[in-house]
């Protein structure tokens, strides 16, 4: 609630000290040269795991991998992810590492304008200049489309990204990946891909009424009005536990789609698992596992 | 204004026959519905084996096999007939608007269930408990791993009973439960 607050007083703010302002406001952080050779396997690896590849792939209709295009409705209007093919015009073919290390760490397009949360940059915040140089190595051989994705058809005021600088300056947190000191490397990766690459609270955190994740409250505690009417249930460790999960069996089921109760999973989870969760290491799903089964409140 | 209400008598019948129909579904929903939870049942016989918890037996995956090759293909589609959506059911549309994609879904369903069966002899992969890591998927040092992973869609990939008969029996049976989870996905409403 604070923040809300927080955010109404910036907008009152706003007629005072004017809307130029704001528009030209820089923001971000101009991020060092990056001269790290990447692993292209590693960046593969990574994109998987942080489902560049499922949001930014139209499997829908097919679409060539990366090539963006797949509609989001948000409760603000509908959005469509971005072409992240090599094409130098409608993809990322003209930019540079830096640039790329600013969009996937700090949400901020290479023109400076912030992008939509909806694009789980927040969860990328603590990306290292390695894992960036990997996964730029990797888009280096995604194969060009040159065709644009659709434009956003967001409602009044939420289509002026001008708005997105108080947005961020309100909600913007950095992400709970840092270890725990004292608790065992398995739970630490876990930590490090739950709250990190693998953006769990993305759909499992509830959000507010403009849209920034509860995350000191509602951690884990499930979203019952995911974009285009889906549902996230709960997973925090206690919910988890009394619907029969054990980190073996969610370990499985990141894998295979199969629950507790011999069911398979549909709807988004299934998106996740079939594009995403069943490429990683048996260890990586281990650790996932390990880290939503065991108490991690406050971490 | 007559026709408002004959409308809204209307509206109000279905909503109650909606409500009725909910606490428990009758006719073909309720005969697929019974057909997704023998298949439930079987899936979950067998998933503490594949997962190295209890001790492997063949017999058991071929009988499993059975059950989901039995309730797949043509049997599992027949029960879709166009106009049969809506509450209770959890189909999707898509199903009617999609049906060459739900079939293929089905019909591999029935494949993969017969590469399963002929799988069980195969045992369970070695030290892993799943057959197909990443590292195999990942090869060839480009972001598509030379297409395996990224061609046409959720079809991609598909294989012959064959190749899914040569697996180990662990790798075999997440392929056939990947099928559930991709035809889940795209055809199945979440309510929960």
């Amino acid at each position: 609630m604070k923040r809300i607050i927080l955010f109404g007083s910036g907008v009152a703010l706003l007629g005072i000290v004017g809307l130029g302002t704001l528009v030209i406001w820089p923001i971000g952080l101009k991020p060092d040269p990056i001269e790290l050779t990447g692993d292209v396997d590693r960046g593969a690896y990574l994109a998987r795991a942080s489902g560049c590849i499922a949001c930014h792939t139209d499997f829908e209709d097919r679409g060539a991998p990366l090539a963006g295009g797949v509609k989001l409705d948000t409760p603000f209007g509908a959005l469509y992810s971005a072409n992240l093919t090599t094409d130098p015009e409608h993809g990322i073919g003209d930019w540079t590492i830096e640039e790329f290390a600013k969009a996937v760490r700090q949400g901020i397009s290479p023109e400076g304008e912030p992008y939509y949360p909806a694009f789980t940059y927040p969860f990328y915040a603590n990306f290292t200049d390695q894992d960036i140089a990997d996964l730029w190595a990797a888009f280096q051989t995604v194969p060009a489309v040159s065709q644009p994705a659709p434009s956003h058809q967001m409602a009044f005021p939420f289509d002026q990204r001008w708005g997105l600088k108080l947005w961020r300056a309100a909600f913007l947190e950095p992400p709970r990946t840092g270890p725990i000191e004292g608790n065992d490397p398995v739970w630490n990766r876990g930590r490090e891909l739950v709250e990190g690459a693998t953006h769990c609270a993305a759909c499992h955190t509830g959000r507010n009424i403009l849209g920034a994740r509860n995350s000191d409250d509602e951690h884990f505690a499930g979203n019952p009005s995911l974009p285009g009417g889906n549902k996230a249930p709960a997973i925090d460790h206690e919910t988890l536990q009394s619907r029969d999960w054990t980190v073996d069996a969610l370990a499985y089921a990141l894998k295979t789609g199969i629950t507790p109760s011999g069911d398979a999973f549909g709807g988004s989870m299934g998106e996740v698992v079939l594009q995403g969760t069943q490429f990683l290491t048996v260890a990586d799903r281990q650790a996932i596992a390990t880290y939503l089964m065991d108490d991690h409140s406050g971490g | 204004m007559k026709k408002l209400t004959v409308i809204t008598a209307f509206v109000f019948t279905s909503a109650a026959f909606a409500a009725y129909a909910h606490g428990g579904a009758t006719g073909i929903v309720k005969e697929r519905m019974d057909a997704m939870s023998a298949m439930g049942k079987a899936v979950k016989a067998i998933t503490p084996m594949m997962r190295g918890e209890i001790e492997f037996n063949a017999a058991s995956v071929r009988s499993v096999a059975k059950t989901i090759g039995n309730h797949a293909g043509a049997d599992l589609t027949e029960l879709f007939p166009e106009g049969s959506g809506g509450a209770p059911s959890e189909t999707r549309d898509a199903v009617w608007t999609n049906w060459n994609e739900f079939t293929e879904l089905a019909e591999q369903l029935e494949v993969y269930a017969d590469g399963l069966a002929r799988a069980a002899n195969n045992g369970m992969m070695a030290g892993t408990q799943s057959g197909m890591s990443s590292g195999a998927m990942m090869g060839g040092s480009s972001m598509m791993g030379g297409g395996t992973m990224m061609g046409g869609g959720m079809m991609q990939g598909a294989m012959t009973a064959d190749d899914i008969a040569g697996m180990p029996v662990d790798g075999a049976f997440a392929m056939v439960s990947q099928v559930c989870s991709a035809c889940h996905t795209k055809f199945r409403a979440e309510s929960k």
